[in-house]
């Protein structure tokens, strides 16, 4: 556990010291911020049925594939390609503690950028109260929900850009492929991540492909109860097993080239 | 001492073996490091050197046999092993965007150092290894090789560890940091074990207590100079500089040793005098005869006598000759048809 820390420490400190880091937040953020804006300013003409904090989440998450490989292609392609993995294996320090800390240290920094993310309606509703009440950011929920939603998603987004960074030596190639799952994460989402079907109503294959990845036509259908504070404990879980199955595979490529 | 009160070495490796595809790297090779000792680790290049530096270090698994470090066997406690080593990988491998205080003071929060513990040993390795403080406050990606080696050495000496390897430590370096490395070893000999592998073998000579010498995964020989010296050179050299010719010298060498051959004659610049180089079998007491009547012959004019020991290059290349003739490019034993082939030829 102690290891865990001290690379939790080492790799925040290092995303902290990295200038492409703050570069990749800055545009990511400022188009966030431009997008958020235009988003408020035509809310009422718009046929959006979601509330208007979940624009917010809407971009974080679509915008998360140029965001995350920046924080995550260093962890372990850097490492490689200077041949320090080796130097940090000698040391007292197990490839799960060393997975973990990269890849929380990535994560917590997502999360750190989330949190800029949340202080434009924060800053709306501090600055103009009354606009703030009619556009829904009085209702914590919304924000628990949303807060919530991007919590689940960066976990398993981050965990995917740890894998491809453990996979090779050129940190451009890492940056790629994530960028690469991570669209195509959010493409299978954005279609298939609708209804699951209740157990009791699988009776054929199809309903049970649809239990599986849901079924087309319903994007993004889980925002909607994480939107309005609804949280979604199989939506939960699905990250869950999607993090600690990219997590699995980076562990044990890991541990594969040490052998 | 009886087998009762002698220590424990710190390194036991027995019958250890690694292969890597069709390559067996390591072929069951068995030896110990004593507390304090300082032990060279040669072999020409594919040896198994680095494989049997990497097992012991805890980074790969040897495919069998067994290894114990203070003790503790490598293949269940590999955590535990790591904490009891320091170890300095080949090309040392460093972060280039960190400070050097910053990489030591992160090195030493993973080996366990925390707080006045960890200052105290980051300055005394910053000490050990002269790394002065406008030189830690710097980015290890503006170092030179020479003060990148000795931030490496530094972070294999953080956690007192009782076993350092050093894989090819100075590399690159120029005379001078080899020999700050060599000063940092004679610093901590007898503290600390050392293995240390090079292929700069005047460094080994001049500083390992012991050398183990290894050919395609094997032991070839190992001992301390003066006993690899005995096994592999045979023959006793001295050089004489001296008056007179060859045949008149030789012949009154003969009159005492008969086995004496003169392997090399050479003028001396200026003087006028000749080097003579002479072999015997019958060792160095009869050399000091020989000085000793060739002083009472005025005719030759003795103006210098040496006994010439052999360098560790010679016994290292006669110690892996027969076993690098013996094997083809995997590491396999020849056939003896392939052998006689290449006899022929």
């Amino acid at each position: 556990m102690r290891e865990y820390w001290v690379i939790l420490r080492a790799e925040l400190f290092g995303l902290f010291i990295s200038p492409a880091t703050y570069v990749a937040s800055f545009y990511f953020l400022s188009l966030l911020a431009i997008g958020f804006r235009f988003f408020i300013e035509s809310f009422t003409t718009t046929d959006w049925i979601l509330p208007p904090l979940s624009s917010l989440v809407v971009g974080l998450v679509f915008g998360s594939p140029g965001l995350i490989p920046f924080l995550t292609m260093r962890s372990f392609a850097e490492e490689r390609r200077l041949g320090t993995l080796e130097t940090l294996m000698s040391a007292p320090v197990g490839s799960i503690s060393l997975v973990l800390g990269k890849w929380s240290a990535s994560y917590l920094f997502f999360l750190i950028i989330c949190g800029f993310a949340f202080c434009f309606p924060a800053l709306l509703h501090f600055l103009f109260p009354e606009q703030g009440e009619t556009l829904g950011f009085t209702q914590y929920e919304q924000w628990i929900g949303a807060w919530t939603f991007l919590m689940i998603f960066g976990a398993s987004f981050t965990s995917v850009g740890i894998f491809a960074s453990s996979i090779t030596k050129n940190q451009m190639v890492a940056g790629m492929l994530s960028f690469t799952l991570l669209t195509l994460y959010l493409s299978v989402m954005a279609f298939s991540f609708g209804e699951s079907s209740s157990l009791n109503s699988i009776d054929n294959f199809s309903d049970f492909w649809n239990a599986c990845v849901g079924s087309f036509g319903h994007g993004l259908h889980k925002l909607q109860h994480f939107s309005v504070g609804l949280i979604d404990v199989g939506t939960i879980f699905h990250q869950l097993i999607l993090s600690f199955l990219f997590l699995s595979l980076a562990t044990l490529q890991v541990e594969r080239l040490n052998h | 001492m009886s087998s009762e009160t002698k220590p424990l070495p710190i390194v036991e490796v027995l019958n250890l073996r690694k292969r890597y595809g069709a390559i067996q790297a390591l072929k069951g090779i068995s030896f110990s490091i004593g507390k304090g000792e300082i032990v060279g680790f040669l072999g020409p290049n594919g040896a198994g050197k680095s494989t049997t530096l990497r097992i012991l270090s805890g980074l790969i698994p040897a495919d069998s046999g067994e290894a114990k470090v203070c003790g503790v066997d490598l293949a269940e406690e590999e955590g535990e092993v790591r904490r009891h080593i320091g170890y300095l990988a080949e090309n040392n491998p460093l972060p280039e965007d960190l400070r050097v205080i910053e990489y030591l003071n992160f090195r030493a929060r993973l080996k366990g150092l925390e707080g006045s513990r960890k200052r105290e040993r980051t300055r005394i390795v910053l000490d050990i290894c002269d790394l002065e403080r406008k030189v830690s406050e710097r980015k290890i990606g503006n170092l030179s090789k020479g003060f990148r080696q000795r931030v490496g050495i530094a972070d294999a000496l953080l956690a007192e560890p009782r076993l350092v390897i050093l894989d090819e430590p100075t590399i690159g370096l120029d005379p001078r940091q080899s020999a700050i490395t060599r000063k940092m070893m004679e610093r901590l000999r007898g503290e600390v074990s050392f293995l240390l592998s090079s292929h700069i073998l005047s460094e080994v000579e001049a500083c390992c207590d012991r050398m183990i010498i290894l050919s395609h995964g094997q032991i070839v020989t190992e001992g301390t100079l003066l006993e690899l010296q005995k096994e592999f050179i045979h023959n006793t050299v001295f050089e004489i500089v001296a008056h007179g010719n060859r045949i008149d010298l030789q012949r009154e060498i003969r009159r005492i040793d008969e086995t004496c051959e003169l392997i090399q004659d050479d003028p001396v610049e200026v003087t006028g005098k000749r080097r003579f180089t002479f072999s015997t079998e019958k060792g160095s007491e009869v050399a000091e005869n020989i000085l000793k009547r060739l002083l009472g012959v005025e005719q030759f004019k003795v103006s210098e006598f040496q006994i010439t020991r052999p360098d560790l290059e010679t016994i290292f290349l006669r110690a892996t000759k027969k076993n690098w003739e013996d094997q083809d490019f995997l590491g396999r034993k020849k056939k003896r048809t392939e052998v006689a082939n290449e006899q022929s030829e």
